[in-house]
């Protein structure tokens, strides 16, 4: 018998956007980029637009893997 | 409690007449004029106008109520928006908690959903969202003040495990709740560290005012946030005919004082904001500003000053006191045509 594994994809795809941000904020703080203030701005609503975005596609309950 | 519910106190519509209320005279007795007329149609019951209304009938019904002329809390409800706003305040709630004498309006019926799903259930799941959001900004401004503290990658790497625990807790069934934190501290972080924020210079109001060249420090003045105030109007301009500066503040504002007459070869950079150069203006986001480039006229400032988020100001005036209003920190939009004029003589003369 197989265990259900539910899995909410808002979450994870959101944990990877934000990863993501912590990593370019990270390379940013280390000195091995700069991103202007104009180019922060379009990077950050890229990303909340894409967590509302996912939100709305997959928002409802998480999936199940089959039987 | 149903709709007709009214909240000013009073006796119920359909209550027995109550004995205080004027019975007709009887027969033998004759109306004279000392009996009262107030009672003639006044309602038991506070009810907003149906027939007397300009907006939502409330002065109508204060005024059947007292038995006044509506004009009166008309006024009364105007002159209170006009000192302070809070007549629309009480309008409002009662539009909305005060029944109508006809048939039921919108305000109405906005008050039965409240009062059905209960008021203070409302009010408090409000106050429960305005300090929801007051948290995001606390948490994006603090993970600013980090990153502008020199702390960016500590705060990168917090954001990174949030995001790592999320998509690992979606294994588990998901844990939303963490997103709108998640994104704020990302926000403020990633704003701070793309306009350089600075604080690590100190926080307060630095005023500098050198009498020589050699008191200037090589590395220039220095402010995390608040005022920094650099005064040259007290060097000696004849003997130092050339003068290098630098400054740089986190947030805030800075300004450089020079007299009307010293030439101003500035190259300056505001992260957001305004930078204001002898009476030339420049603002917005990643603002890199050059007045007076290629200039020789002496005596002469050639300036390198940042400012990351706030406002820059050299200053070409004689006489400003550095804390009036307009120069200082009160209004930022004064008449900027003389020190153009003002710094285009100095910067041409030999």
């Amino acid at each position: 018998m197989r265990r259900e594994v539910k899995v909410d994809p808002v979450s994870l795809a959101s944990g990877a956007v934000i990863a993501a941000l912590g990593a370019l904020l990270l390379v940013d703080s280390a000195g091995g980029l700069h991103l202007s203030l104009g180019w922060m701005a379009v990077v950050l609503t890229a990303a909340v637009g894409a967590i509302f975005m996912l939100s709305g596609l997959l928002g409802g309950s998480g999936g199940k893997n089959p039987e | 409690m149903n709709d007709d519910t009214p909240i000013m106190p009073g006796p119920e519509a359909d209550e027995p007449t109550a004995p205080t209320e004027p019975q007709p005279p009887a027969p033998d007795e004759a109306p004279t004029s000392e009996q009262p007329d107030e009672g003639r149609d006044r309602p038991r019951r506070l009810l907003r106008s149906s027939s007397d209304r300009v907006i939502a009938g409330v002065a109508g019904g204060l005024g059947d109520y007292f038995g006044v002329d509506p004009i009166i809390f008309r006024i009364g409800f105007v002159l209170s928006i006009l000192f302070g706003g809070l007549g629309a305040l009480a309008y409002l709630l009662l539009a909305v908690f005060v029944p109508t004498d006809g048939d039921p309006d919108a305000a109405q019926r906005l008050g039965g959903r409240l009062q059905g799903t209960g008021f203070w259930r409302a009010v408090g799941l409000v106050i429960i969202g305005i300090l929801a959001i007051g948290g995001l900004f606390g948490l994006a401004g603090g993970a600013a003040f980090a990153v502008a503290l020199g702390w960016g990658v500590p705060t990168a790497i917090v954001i990174i495990v949030i995001g790592a625990l999320l998509a690992l807790l979606a294994f588990r069934g998901g844990a939303r709740w963490l997103i709108p934190p998640a994104v704020a501290l990302a926000i403020g972080g990633g704003v701070a560290a793309a306009a350089n924020l600075d604080f690590r210079g100190g926080i307060g109001e630095r005023t500098y005012n050198p009498t020589s060249v050699a008191s200037i420090p090589a590395d220039g003045y220095r402010l995390g946030v608040g005022r920094l105030v650099v005064d040259l109007r007290d060097l000696n301009w004849q003997q130092y005919r050339v003068v290098d500066l630098s400054t740089s503040l986190g947030a805030g504002q800075s300004n450089v004082f020079v007299p009307k007459r010293v030439c101003v070869v500035a190259t300056t950079h505001v992260g957001a904001g305004e930078s204001e150069v002898a009476g030339d203006v420049n603002s917005g986001a990643d603002v890199n500003h050059s007045v007076g480039t290629g200039a020789s006229a002496a005596p002469r400032l050639v300036l390198d000053s940042s400012v990351d988020m706030g406002q820059l100001r050299v200053i070409n005036s004689d006489n400003a006191d550095i804390n009036t209003p307009g120069y200082g920190p009160g209004p930022l939009h004064v008449d900027t045509a003389p020190q153009r004029a003002a710094e285009a003589r100095a910067c041409a003369a030999k």
